[in-house]
């Protein structure tokens, strides 16, 4: 049996497909953008090329991301909340305490033995996710995939006093035109963006183990500052993007050993490998 | 959209819902006097007893506030704001008077500022104290009989005992059959949605007493007769916090996947639960029970000394026991905690109401939301989850 997990964020679509012992055969990871948003059965398809599978030999879809609403070609929809503590458990099983920083939100979710017991969330306001950076990054004319290689010769990063993007923009600016140079402006950067995500996920009392993921974790400076902003060692997993997507697939393959155990029918819907619609 | 003469039971209440002011209006024309109020602390059974309709304002979620910013700073009650907003708008030129109160402080600041730019026939400004002691109950009594004068010389008649008593049997049995509607909600599935629950009380607060106790005996005869039922689902909420006056809201929480069965708003238990005790002096009835029956955090009620009052636990109890009969009662598996954004009478309560709810080892989740229906979509993600959790 085969299941996969596909995590539609605003800005990456993942898919992950795994047999039954939790090998994974196949992880594609491309962009969602506005464009191809609907197009996330494109990504789904390249994940089956990958594995060379055909579409009817997976036996459980889960969609999970804030893209999950009406993929026709999944079988279920949970949220990411859930879907990332399943994949980020199943990595590292003393983690207590896992931060996700996506391209528009932020959160952190507290697990106790696997479980989700508590979460917080910020999905409003671009502060604090990838979205600052990449504006950010644009207004310094560097590329966003840079910062963390510029931001390790900071000696002395400066202090942006402002968390939301619009002014940190400006502040950004004011800073290039006294000639503070780039590493240190962009450390700074980090600094804020860890600094306000960690300020956010503190009303879940952060222990140990700390696992740090989604884009914000694949940036060394944004993992660096998060571990100065939380004072202990935070975890990183090879692939950050993917821990949603490999959760998703671990829940399809629970619900579906959970319906077998108990002889009941599994629970599907009629699947259709094509474009998705959003919000109906 | 117009209100069908003879409609009856919940398709009536869904046009009220539809159309809030349309029978004030009709009633208006015939002569009476329409009264607008905010907040649950104005003295119904005063305006009820002297002919006055009262009609309760609410603000409008799905209408951008564009007049208020000029007046009001963006950074206070998104709820208030739009209520002044839909005022500046002259949304209700039907109204001859109005009542505000103290109810929080941006609602106090509020009222003066209402009063600077919309002139009515009729003004009261209310002053509700913030505690229960026995100092606050005597001068919030004071102030009723203010009130009382007020509406006499307003309406030019006396308002005599009797009458008055009158009025709050009404109301009292509005009360009652509020509790009666709300028994429906026990059994699982619930009989009626919550949704449902808040179109009956969004359509109670627009039309006078009498009209509206018929209206939810015709509610409630329905609702038992009823064959389609809300589907069962896992999990029963409770949904506690800052005002809900659209369906929103609760519309977001049902189509996810749970049944919302009892509340703790005020356009719901807050505003329906306690009545006045005929006392030989009424006003003293009155004031009890809007004052100390009421449970708003806008009041604080820390619990006496001899009752533990330094201790936190004995304290939670005495401010948030009555939890714990609608968690029993309505047999509730998790709580909703939300307000609108920048309230905060409703924040500075949420930690004290989580760990009460953790005491009594019910699961909860706080949602922050600014009053406006775009607000609501992200919110989606989070109430899935929490019901995940609870899963």
């Amino acid at each position: 049996m085969y299941f996969a997990g596909v995590d539609i964020g605003s800005t990456m679509t993942k898919v992950v497909i795994m047999d039954e012992d939790e090998e994974v055969c196949s992880r594609i990871v491309g962009t969602t953008g506005a464009e191809h948003r609907r197009l996330a059965n494109k990504v789904m398809e390249e994940a089956l090329k990958q594995a060379n599978l055909p579409f009817n030999e997976i036996s459980y879809v889960v969609a999970t991301g804030y893209g999950r609403v009406n993929v026709p070609f999944a079988d279920r929809q949970i949220t990411e909340l859930s879907c990332h503590t399943k994949g980020v458990s199943a990595l590292f099983p003393n983690v207590r305490i896992a931060i996700d920083i996506g391209g528009q939100d932020a959160k952190g979710m507290k697990i106790i033995n696997g479980n989700l017991v508590d979460f917080v969330m910020n999905d409003k306001c671009a502060a604090g996710t990838g979205r600052f950076l990449e504006v950010i990054s644009d207004a310094l004319g560097i590329k966003v995939e840079d910062l963390g290689s510029i931001s390790l010769r900071s000696t002395n990063k400066v202090k942006i006093s402002s968390v939301c993007t619009i002014f940190a923009q400006q502040e950004v600016v004011s800073y290039l035109s006294e000639g503070t140079p780039l590493e240190d402006i962009v450390a700074g950067l980090h600094d804020a963006i860890a600094g306000r995500v960690v300020r956010m996920v503190k009303r879940l009392k952060i222990e140990p183990d700390v696992v740090l993921t989604g884009g914000g974790a694949n940036n060394i400076g944004v993992v660096k500052a998060v571990r100065e902003n939380i004072g202990c060692e935070v975890l990183v997993p090879e692939d950050p993007l993917l821990s949603g997507a490999l959760g998703a697939a671990i829940l399809g393959k629970e619900t579906v050993l959970k319906a077998l155990a108990k002889g009941e029918p599994v629970p599907k819907k009629e699947r259709r490998l094509e474009e998705a619609t959003f919000f109906t | 959209m117009s209100v069908v003469e003879g409609t009856k039971g919940l398709s009536r209440v869904k046009e009220l819902y539809q159309d809030r002011p349309h029978r004030v209006k009709e009633l208006k024309a015939e002569g009476r006097k329409v009264i607008g109020y905010l907040c649950i602390y104005p003295v119904l059974e005063m305006m009820t007893a002297l002919d006055l309709v009262p009609y309760r304002l609410f603000g409008d979620m799905r209408e951008p506030i564009t007049k208020a910013d000029a007046c009001l700073p963006p950074m206070v009650c998104p709820f208030l704001r739009s209520s002044l907003d839909l005022a500046l708008k002259d949304k209700y030129p039907f109204l001859d008077g109005m009542v505000l109160a103290h109810i929080c402080d941006v609602g106090e600041r509020m009222a003066h500022i209402w009063r600077t730019y919309k002139e009515y026939p009729y003004f009261y400004f209310m002053d509700v104290p913030h505690t229960v002691h026995k100092a606050a109950l005597e001068m919030f009594k004071e102030e009723i009989k203010g009130f009382q004068k007020s509406l006499e010389s307003f309406t030019g008649k006396e308002l005599s005992s009797e009458r008055l008593k009158q009025a709050i049997g009404v109301h009292n049995d509005q009360r009652t059959l509020v509790r009666e509607l709300y028994d429906l909600r026990k059994p699982d599935p619930p009989l009626i949605t919550g949704t449902e629950v808040l179109q009956v009380m969004v359509a109670l607060a627009s039309i006078p007493v009498e009209e509206g106790n018929d209206l939810l005996r015709e509610v409630i005869n329905e609702i038992k007769q009823r064959e389609e039922k809300p589907q069962k689902q896992a999990v029963r909420l409770l949904v506690w916090g800052s005002i809900i006056d659209d369906v929103s809201l609760i519309e977001t929480i049902e189509n996810v996947g749970a049944n919302v069965v009892m509340d703790d708003i005020c356009v719901g238990t807050r505003s329906h639960w306690p009545k006045v005790e005929l006392t030989p002096d009424p006003l003293d009835g009155i004031a009890n029970r809007y004052l100390e029956g009421i449970k708003c955090p806008r009041t604080f009620r820390e619990a006496a000394l001899d009752q533990g009052g330094k201790n936190y636990m004995a304290n939670l109890e005495n401010r948030f026991g009555y939890l714990k009969d609608y968690i029993k009662g309505w047999n509730v598996n998790g709580v909703i905690l939300q307000s609108v954004r920048y309230c905060d009478t409703h924040g500075y309560e949420v930690p004290a109401v989580r760990d009460y709810l953790k005491s009594l080892g019910l699961p909860s989740i706080y949602l922050e939301h600014d009053y406006s229906q775009s607000s609501l979509a992200p919110l989606k993600t989070r109430v899935q989850a929490f019901l995940e959790v609870l899963g």
